[in-house]
C-alpha cells in the first residue's frame, strides 16, 4: 500500500518518580517486520511497549501507527489495532480458552457471536488449541496459556503484535512451543516487536535486534551482524553474559 | 416431649405470621444494602478521592456504631427533623444502611484480590473500563464473595430481631408473646430458637450450593488459599 512504516516511534520519553526511564527513543517498524528487542532489566524495554499504546502514556515524544498519530481520543479503537502479549499472559480465568478469544472481538470490533467463533476457532486452531476450546485457563499449561494469550490477540486482526517476555514466566521445556508460534507467525508475515531474550527466536525469525540500555536504543541492526559483531562495548558484554546465562539454564 | 410437640402444634401458626414480617423484613434490607454496596465498593475502589473519602466515611461510621444506636437514630431521632418512618420501613433502613458497609467492605476484599494483570489486558485490547468491570472483574469478584456474602446474609437474618425494639412484631417479638400468654418461656423460645435455625440453615445450604455451582477452576477462594 505505502512506504510508510506500519509504526513509528519518536523520541519518546517517561519519567516515573523523577527518574528518567525512556530517555528518547526513536524507531521504525515496516510492514511485516520483527524486531526484538534486548537489555538488561529495568532499562524500559516494557515501559516502551506499554507507552505505544498508552497503557503508560509518553510524557513527550510521539507514536505513529500507520500514520494515525496514538492519542487519548478514540484510544480504544487505536488499541484494539496493536496486539499485546503479557509475560503473565493475563488470561480471563473465569472465561473458557473460546471465550477469552470471543470477548473483545465482541465488545471492542462488535462482531456477531458467529462471526467472534469462527475467527476465535481459526487462532486457536494456528496455536495448537483446538482441543482445548472449553478449557478454562487453570487447567492449561503454561505454554498453552500463552499461546491462548496469543491466539486472542491474533483474532483482533492487530496490525502488530507487542510482545513483553512472553516466554520468561515458562519452565524451560515449555518455551520452545511457544518461540515455535512466534516463528510462525514472523515467517507468515505478522509485524511484531518483541521484547525477548530468546536467542533462538532472534536468530530465526528477528530481522533487527534493538539493544537497549539506561532508557536509550544503544545500537540496533540485523541478528547476524549485532550478535557477531556489536559495534558498543556495551553490547557485546551484554550478549556475553546472556549467552553465559542460557548454557547455564 | 409431646407436650412440647403440642405446644409447637398449638403456638406455630402464631409464629410462622412473624417469619413473614422476619423474611420480608431481611429482604427489603439486604436487596437495598446490596445495591450501597456496590455505590460504596465504587467509591472506594475505583472513583476519585472526594467520593473515596466520603464512602470510607460511610463504612467507618456503619461499622463502627451499635446497629441498635443506628435503629433508634432513626426511628426515634430522625423525626425531630420531620422524618417519620413506619417501625418497619425503619427497620429495614437501618439494617439495610448497616449490611451496605460490610457489605462493601466483602466486595472491595474480593475485588482487589484478582490479579491486576487481567484488567490491563482488557484496556490493552482496546476495552473499555466499563466492559472490563461488566465483563471480567464483577463476575469474579462476584463469585469470590459469596462465602463471605452467604456469612453476613446469616448475620442480618438474625439481626432483624432488633426491630423488636421499636414494637414490630416480628418473630422474636411474637415468641415474647407467646410466653406471657403461657408463660412457657423455655418452650417459646426453644420454638423460635429452632426456626431461625431452619431459616438460617436453609440461606447457608442455598448460597453454598450457589457458590458450588458456579465454581470455577483457579477462581474459587477458599479459606485464604487459592485453589
Ligand atoms: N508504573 C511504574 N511506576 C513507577 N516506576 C516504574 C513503573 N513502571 C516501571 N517503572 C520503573 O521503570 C524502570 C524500567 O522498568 P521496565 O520498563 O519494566 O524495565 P524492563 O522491562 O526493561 O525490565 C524500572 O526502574 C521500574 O522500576
Ligand atoms: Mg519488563
Amino acid at each position: 500500500m505505502s512506504d510508510n512504516p506500519i509504526l513509528s516511534v519518536r523520541d519518546v520519553r517517561k519519567t516515573y518518580g523523577g527518574v528518567e526511564v525512556l530517555k528518547g527513543v526513536s524507531f521504525d517498524l515496516e510492514r511485516g517486520q520483527s524486531k526484538i528487542v534486548i537489555g538488561p532489566s529495568g532499562t524500559g524495554k516494557s515501559t516502551l511497549l506499554r507507552c505505544i499504546n498508552l497503557l503508560s502514556p509518553p510524557d513527550s515524544g510521539n507514536v505513529v501507527l500507520d500514520g494515525v498519530t496514538v492519542e487519548e481520543r478514540g484510544i480504544n479503537q487505536i488499541r484494539a489495532q496493536i496486539g499485546f502479549v503479557f509475560q503473565e499472559f493475563n488470561l480471563f480465568t473465569h472465561l473458557r480458552v473460546l471465550d477469552n478469544v470471543r470477548l473483545a472481538q465482541r465488545n471492542v470490533l462488535g462482531r456477531s457471536k458467529q462471526e467472534a467463533t469462527r475467527r476465535a476457532m481459526e487462532e486457536l486452531e494456528r496455536v495448537g488449541l483446538s482441543d482445548k476450546l472449553e478449557a478454562y485457563p487453570a487447567e492449561l499449561s503454561g505454554g498453552q496459556k500463552q499461546r491462548a494469550s496469543i491466539a486472542r490477540a491474533l483474532a483482533m486482526d492487530p496490525k502488530l503484535i507487542l510482545f513483553d517476555e512472553p516466554t520468561s514466566a515458562l519452565d524451560p521445556e515449555l518455551t520452545g512451543e511457544v518461540v515455535q508460534v512466534m516463528k510462525d507467525l514472523a515467517n507468515a508475515g505478522m509485524t511484531m516487536l518483541v521484547v525477548s531474550h530468546e536467542m533462538g527466536f532472534a536468530r530465526a525469525a528477528a530481522d533487527e535486534v534493538i539493544f537497549m540500555e539506561g532508557g536509550v536504543i544503544v545500537e540496533q541492526g540485523p541478528p547476524s551482524t549485532l550478535f557477531t559483531c556489536p559495534e558498543h562495548a556495551r553490547t557485546s558484554q551484554f550478549l556475553r553474559m546472556i549467552s553465559h546465562e542460557h548454557q547455564e539454564a | 416431649m409431646l407436650e412440647f410437640i403440642e405446644f409447637g402444634k398449638t403456638w406455630m401458626p402464631f409464629l410462622l405470621e412473624g417469619v413473614g414480617v422476619t423474611l420480608g423484613l431481611w429482604v427489603v434490607a439486604m436487596v437495598l444494602g446490596f445495591c450501597l454496596a456496590l455505590l460504596l465498593v465504587w467509591g472506594r475502589v475505583y472513583a476519585a478521592k472526594p467520593i473515596y473519602l466520603f464512602a470510607t466515611a460511610y463504612v467507618e461510621v456503619f461499622r463502627g456504631t451499635p446497629m441498635l444506636v443506628q435503629l433508634f437514630f432513626i426511628y426515634l431521632g430522625l423525626p425531630e427533623i420531620g422524618i417519620v418512618l413506619a417501625p418497619f420501613t425503619a427497620a429495614a433502613v437501618a439494617i439495610g444502611l448497616n449490611t451496605a458497609a460490610y457489605q462493601a467492605e466483602y466486595f472491595r476484599g474480593a475485588i482487589q484480590s484478582l490479579p491486576a494483570g487481567q484488567m490491563v489486558a482488557a484496556r490493552a485490547m482496546g476495552m473499555s473500563r466499563f466492559q472490563a468491570l461488566r465483563d471480567i472483574i464483577l463476575p469474579q469478584a462476584g463469585r469470590r464473595v459469596i462465602p463471605q456474602w452467604s456469612n453476613e446474609a446469616i448475620v442480618e437474618l438474625k439481626y432483624t430481631s432488633i426491630a423488636y425494639a421499636i414494637g414490630l412484631t416480628e418473630l422474636t417479638a411474637r415468641a415474647e408473646q407467646v410466653g406471657y400468654q403461657t408463660f412457657q418461656f423455655l418452650e417459646a423460645f426453644t420454638l423460635v430458637a429452632i426456626i431461625y435455625l431452619v431459616l438460617t440453615g436453609i440461606v447457608a445450604q442455598s448460597l453454598d450450593f450457589l457458590e458450588r455451582k458456579t465454581r470455577i477452576p483457579g477462581l474459587t477462594y477458599t479459606g485464604g488459599k487459592m485453589e
